[in-house]
Formats: C-alpha cells, structure tokens, sequence
C-alpha cells in the first residue's frame, strides 16, 4: 500500500482505521448478520468526480454531508493505488467505494450482504454511466477541466442509474451477470428467431433482439461477436426507464462498455405491440432508414402464424410457482445455467416479500460469494448450507449449474440434498423453456 | 382522392422547450406535464390535408435538445425539407433563444439551402411570466429569412397552424435528390428522397 507522505495524511488513514477497522478484499466477513430479520434500510448510491464534485446521490438524505467527509478521507489515502475496491465497517453499514478515474463510486448498505455484492453495484452503475457517456468522452471532458461537472452531461438520465439500483437489489441475475430471457414454448422462440435473421447486407448490424414485457425473447448476434450479459442489462434497463423508448420509434446512441467503452453503437427502437419492442443494434449511425425498412418485414413475418400474438401470451405465463416442483419444504431456489450463463428464479411468494426477501437474497448473496471464493477465501467451495430460524439455505455448484435454494429449517440435512437433487430434475425438464438455447448467429 | 408528398422534418433546440411536446400535439393531439427528457431522436409521422389534392406526410425527427447529443444533430437535419426550432419564451433571452439562432446558424452553414426553416416561441400560454419578447423573435426571422411563430404545446395554440404554414413552404414537385455531404456514406435509396404516391 502506498501512502502519501504528509503526516496530516498518516493521521487521516490511522484515525479511519481505528474508528471504523477497515476490511480489505481479503477479509470474509461471511455469515455476519445472515440471522437478523429486521427491514434494511434503502442502500445509498453515490458518484462523485475526483475533483469531489457529487454527480449522482441516490437518495436525497443528510448523509450526503457526512459521508463526503469520509469519503475524502478514503479518497486521500488510496488516491495513489490502483482501482481495486475497498469496503469499510462504520458502525452498522459497510461503506463500500470504487475508483474509475475520473469517478468515485460509494454505497452505504447495512444489509450485511458480501463485501462483492457492492462492488458488482457500484460496477453496474459506472457501466451505466458509460452507456450515457462514453470513456472517450468522460476523459475529453475532465481533461480540459479537472473540476468538469459532470451532472450536465448526464442531465435527464438520473432515472436510469434509479431504476438499475432499483433493479439490482432482488434481481439475482445483476449478480450472476446472466440472463433471465421470456419462459415460452421453445418451438414459439425458434419460430421468433427465424423472423429476426437479417438479410446479409446489414455490415454493421451488431445485435438483434426481440423483447416482451422487458424481457428477451431471443437474441441473435454475428458469429463473430458474443454479447457481454452486463450489456445486456443496460440495454433493458433504458428501455425499462423510458417508457417514451417504447411508445415511438427511436434512434438512440449508446455505449456499450463491454462490447466497447470507448464509443457509441446505435440502437433502433421500435415497439411492435404494446408489450413487444424490436431492437435493432448497429455499428452505423446512418441505418434508420435500412433498418426502419427492415423492420416492416420482420413484422410481417411475426405476424404470420400468430408468433406476435403467442408471444403476447406468454408474457402473464412468465412467473412461476415454486410450487411447481410439488417438494414440500421447498421455499424458493435460483437456478443458473452456467454454460448459457441464464438464471431462472420462481416468482417470490410469501413469506418472501418484505424484509424476508431482503434477508433470503443476502443469504443466497453468502452462499455465492462462498461458491466463488469472492472474499478471497482459499478455495472456492461446491456446497454449502447455512440454516437460520427461518429457513436453511443450500448452494450447490456442478459443471452445468448453480443452484441457490431455500427450505424449511425442519429438513434433515439428507433430506435437503435430495430436495436439491428435485430441483436439478426438474430443470433439466424445464431448461428448453426457460433458457435462449441454441439462438441462431448470422 | 388527393396525392401525398413525403418530407423530412427536424427539430431542434434547448433541452426542455417543449420539442416533444409540440410534436405529440400535432401527432397524437396529446400534452403532458411531466414528459421525460428524449434521448436520441423519436421518428414519428405525420399527413396533413394541404387542398383536395394535395397530402403532405411529415416525417419528424424529435432531437435530444440534451448537450451530449449535439454531436449527432446532422444525421437528423441533413436530409431534411424543414426545421423547426423552438425556443422557450418563458426563459430570458441570453438561453433558449440564444440557442435557437445557433441552431439557425449551424443550418445554414450544413443543411441543404433550400431547408425551410420555422422559429418557434413555445409555451404561449404563459405569457405571463414571458421572459423573451415577441418582437425578438420576429426580428431575428424577418432578418434571416425564417418562418415564425409563437404557440402553446400545452394549449395547442398554434400547433397545428405552424405545420401547415411550413407545409405550404414546401415545394410540392418532388425536389431534386440532393448531392450528399462530403464524408457522408451514400447509400442511394429511393426512400432518401420524397416520394409521391397516387392513393
Ligand atoms: N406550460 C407549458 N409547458 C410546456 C409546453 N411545452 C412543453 N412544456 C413542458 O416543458 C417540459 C419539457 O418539454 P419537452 O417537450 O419534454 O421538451 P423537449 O424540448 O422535448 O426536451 P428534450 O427532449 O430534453 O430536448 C415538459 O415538462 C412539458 O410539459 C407549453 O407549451 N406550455
Ligand atoms: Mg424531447
């Protein structure tokens, strides 16, 4: 660790260190507060420029003051290292910050969840801001002006970072960085497909995607070119945060930080029915026209053998119940197909809504960040079971999947791994129906 | 039966002088109060009755007013027949109107010549907490050479009047296709140019 010379500095990262005992990536601090049961308190998102300018608060509320203080104490005594994450115990909450020069990403959570939880968080938004503003343009920027506010360049789009915050707290699949496409009849998303493939001229058209519902139908992309899920995700929460995107055709630039952070890809927007938009991706700022042509025929052929109207009524048949499986003791799992990097999850039911919810997803939270030795642990692990008052919790990795379950505390251990056995069977059912497989390159 | 003429119309401006607002009133006859900053550019369409023979159908890019889309503004207005560039008359002088005469300027420098352009002053039904006078409005338009207007995207007040006008300025034989700017891609596509159909 490299620290300043000044001896107003030493002081600063010695009085952090005892008042709050920093924990770095390296330290686990699993199973903290996995019993508590209390409501947790919204967490707080917050950017700032290196000038210590605030961009971005996610709520308003007086601890914006305070924690700028603190905030530049962090900011002062890592300044000079490298853009690994840190996290600090204060009290109740763990403060968890990033640097992405030239931005400063923090959030305060007492939710007792992983210290990576965050960090995927605070990634999430920085990739975010990027869809908005490219890196190129971000550098530009605070280049001719260290102290550059950047509020201005993200004006009108604050509901974007709101809604993928909003999003990330329940949404597993912000954690597992996959998908959790449209549950249909795979016959009905083949025939979806079909009607999608561009003609060969489209050079540039990067991705083709057909959305219900704010949820992916299929996807279809050029050989030579995958698609980052966390794309993805900023793709669908635009859509999610503007309903004007879908309610007339749009043309809109966006970065795609995975795909390439330092410029635009332009996305064609046309909502087909009041549920079902159609996303065009091109590398050419000039498409609108071929692509607006385009779509009239890919909406012809969706029209025909009613694959526009099927679709429309899948979307009420999305959700599903745990009960499905019919496993008595079963509460709620989450399945990840880790070759199609797809998660599928059974709608939460009670007595997971509220604070039960907060607490099942931190949980499942531990037994991922366990799983993939997130906290630096010395290995990751391929099971591991955890039991509060309220239910035991099961993470199991296997080549093929992830599986996060919760059951009645009552089972016996044995009969916990069976239940897991169940749900693995019936995804192996479901899998075609739940997951994009095989989605046709072009 | 009337014969229907196809022209590309943009607008332009300021974040939030009531761009979009304008156009939903003309398009779908809809207002709101609380209507979300566009991002990108919304394609919409609309066909006007110019006589018993004639139909014009507008085809509108709604621009970004927001300062990290200026880059992009000349996809949208070089093709275009018409402008239309809106100021928010309830703003002092030095904002939104200042920016309208830049738009002006940057049209005449990089649209085709022959662009009719309309400079609007939205939000007429506030007049009483006008900050812009009319009469500055006028000056600047009659000295440019532009159409203007005042008019209320909220009231509707002028909407549909501002259209009609711009649509009488257009010039009805199908112009001639225009020579492309330098460094522009030339995708020579029949649709490019205003079509006319016998309907
Ligand atoms: N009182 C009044 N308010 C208006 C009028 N037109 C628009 N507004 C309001 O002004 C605000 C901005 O309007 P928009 O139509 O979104 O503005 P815009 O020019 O499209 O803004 P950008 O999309 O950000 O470029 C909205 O809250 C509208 O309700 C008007 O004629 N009168
Ligand atoms: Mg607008």
């Amino acid at each position: 660790m490299v620290i300043g010379s000044g001896s107003a500095r030493m002081g600063l990262r010695d009085l952090v260190k005892r008042s709050s005992g920093i924990s770095r990536s390296g330290e686990t601090s699993r199973a903290r507060t996995v019993s508590i049961s209390r409501r947790r308190l919204s967490r707080q998102y917050y950017i700032l420029t290196h000038a210590g300018k605030l961009v971005f608060a996610s709520g308003e509320n007086e601890q914006v003051q305070s924690l700028m203080g603190v905030a530049q104490a962090l900011v002062s005594i890592y300044a000079a290292e490298d853009d690994r994450p840190r996290s600090i115990i204060r009290g109740k909450s763990r403060i968890s910050f990033l640097l992405k020069a030239p931005l400063y990403l923090f959030c305060v959570s007492d939710w007792g969840e992983p210290e990576h939880v965050l960090r995927t968080h605070l990634e999430y938004i920085h990739l975010q801001v990027l869809s908005i503003v490219t890196s190129t343009q971000l550098a530009k920027a605070f280049q001719r002006r260290s102290n550059f506010d950047l509020s201005r360049l993200l004006e009108g789009t604050e509901h974007f970072l709101h809604t993928l915050i909003k999003r990330a707290q329940h949404d597993f699949s912000y954690l597992t960085s996959s998908l959790e496409p449209l549950r249909m009849a795979p016959s009905l998303r083949e025939a979806a497909a079909a009607a999608l493939m561009p003609p060969a001229k489209f050079r540039d058209l990067l991705y083709v995607l057909l959305i219900a519902s704010g949820r992916i139908v299929t996807l279809l992309r050029p050989r030579k070119h995958s698609i980052h899920p966390s794309d993805l995700h900023l793709l669908l929460n635009t859509l999610a945060a503007s309903p004007t995107l879908t309610s007339s055709e749009t043309w809109i630039p966006i970065c795609f930080p995975k795909f390439n952070p330092a410029g635009y890809v332009h996305a064609y927007i046309s909502p087909v029915t009041e549920d079902i938009t159609l996303v065009f991706i091109s590398a050419d700022r000039e498409a609108f026209n071929d692509l607006q042509g385009w779509k009239d025929i890919v909406v012809e052929k969706l029209a025909r053998d009613q694959t526009l109207s099927r679709i429309s009524q899948a979307i009420p048949l999305h959700s599903y119940s745990v009960s499905a499986v019919s496993l008595p003791g079963l509460y709620h799992f989450i399945y990840k197909s880790r070759q199609s990097i797809q998660i599928t999850a059974p709608s939460w039911e009670p007595p997971y809504d509220g604070a039960a919810r907060d607490r099942l997803i931190t949980l499942y939270q531990h037994l991922h960040d366990s799983l993939h030795a997130k906290a630096g642990q010395a290995e990751p692990l391929r099971l591991v079971y955890v039991k509060t008052q309220h239910e035991a919790c099961l993470g199991w990795m296997t080549k093929p999947f992830e599986l996060y379950m919760a059951v009645s505390p009552h089972l016996s251990k044995a009969a916990v791994v069976s239940a897991a056995n169940a749900v693995a069977t019936f995804m192996s059912k479901e899998e075609a129906r739940v997951f994009i497989k095989d989605a046709p390159v072009f | 039966m009337s014969r229907t003429t196809s022209f590309k119309l943009v607008l332009l401006g300021e974040s939030a002088v009531g761009k979009s607002s304008l156009v939903l009133r003309f398009v779908r006859n809809e207002f709101s109060d609380f209507r979300e900053s566009t991002i990108g550019a919304a394609f919409l369409t609309q066909t006007v009755e110019l006589n018993e023979t004639t139909s014009i159908k507008f085809e509108i890019w709604d621009t970004a007013g927001q300062e990290r889309y200026k880059s992009l503004a000349p996809i949208y207005f070089r093709n275009s027949n018409a402008a239309v560039i809106v100021y928010d008359i309830t703003q002092p002088p030095d904002t939104s109107f200042e920016k309208a005469k830049s738009w002006v300027k940057e049209l005449q420098r990089q649209a085709d010549p022959s662009i009719v352009i309309m400079l609007v002053g939205n939000k007429l039904d506030m007049e009483s907490s006008r900050k812009t006078p009319r009469e500055l409005g006028e000056r600047f338009a009659e000295e440019e050479g532009l159409l203007f207007t005042e008019a209320s995207a909220k009231s509707g007040d002028g909407v549909e009047e501002l259209f009609m006008e711009i649509a009488k300025k257009l010039p009805l034989a199908p112009p001639p296709q225009r020579t492309l700017a330098k460094g522009v891609k030339v995708q020579g596509k029949a649709e490019e140019t205003p079509s006319a159909c016998n309907c």
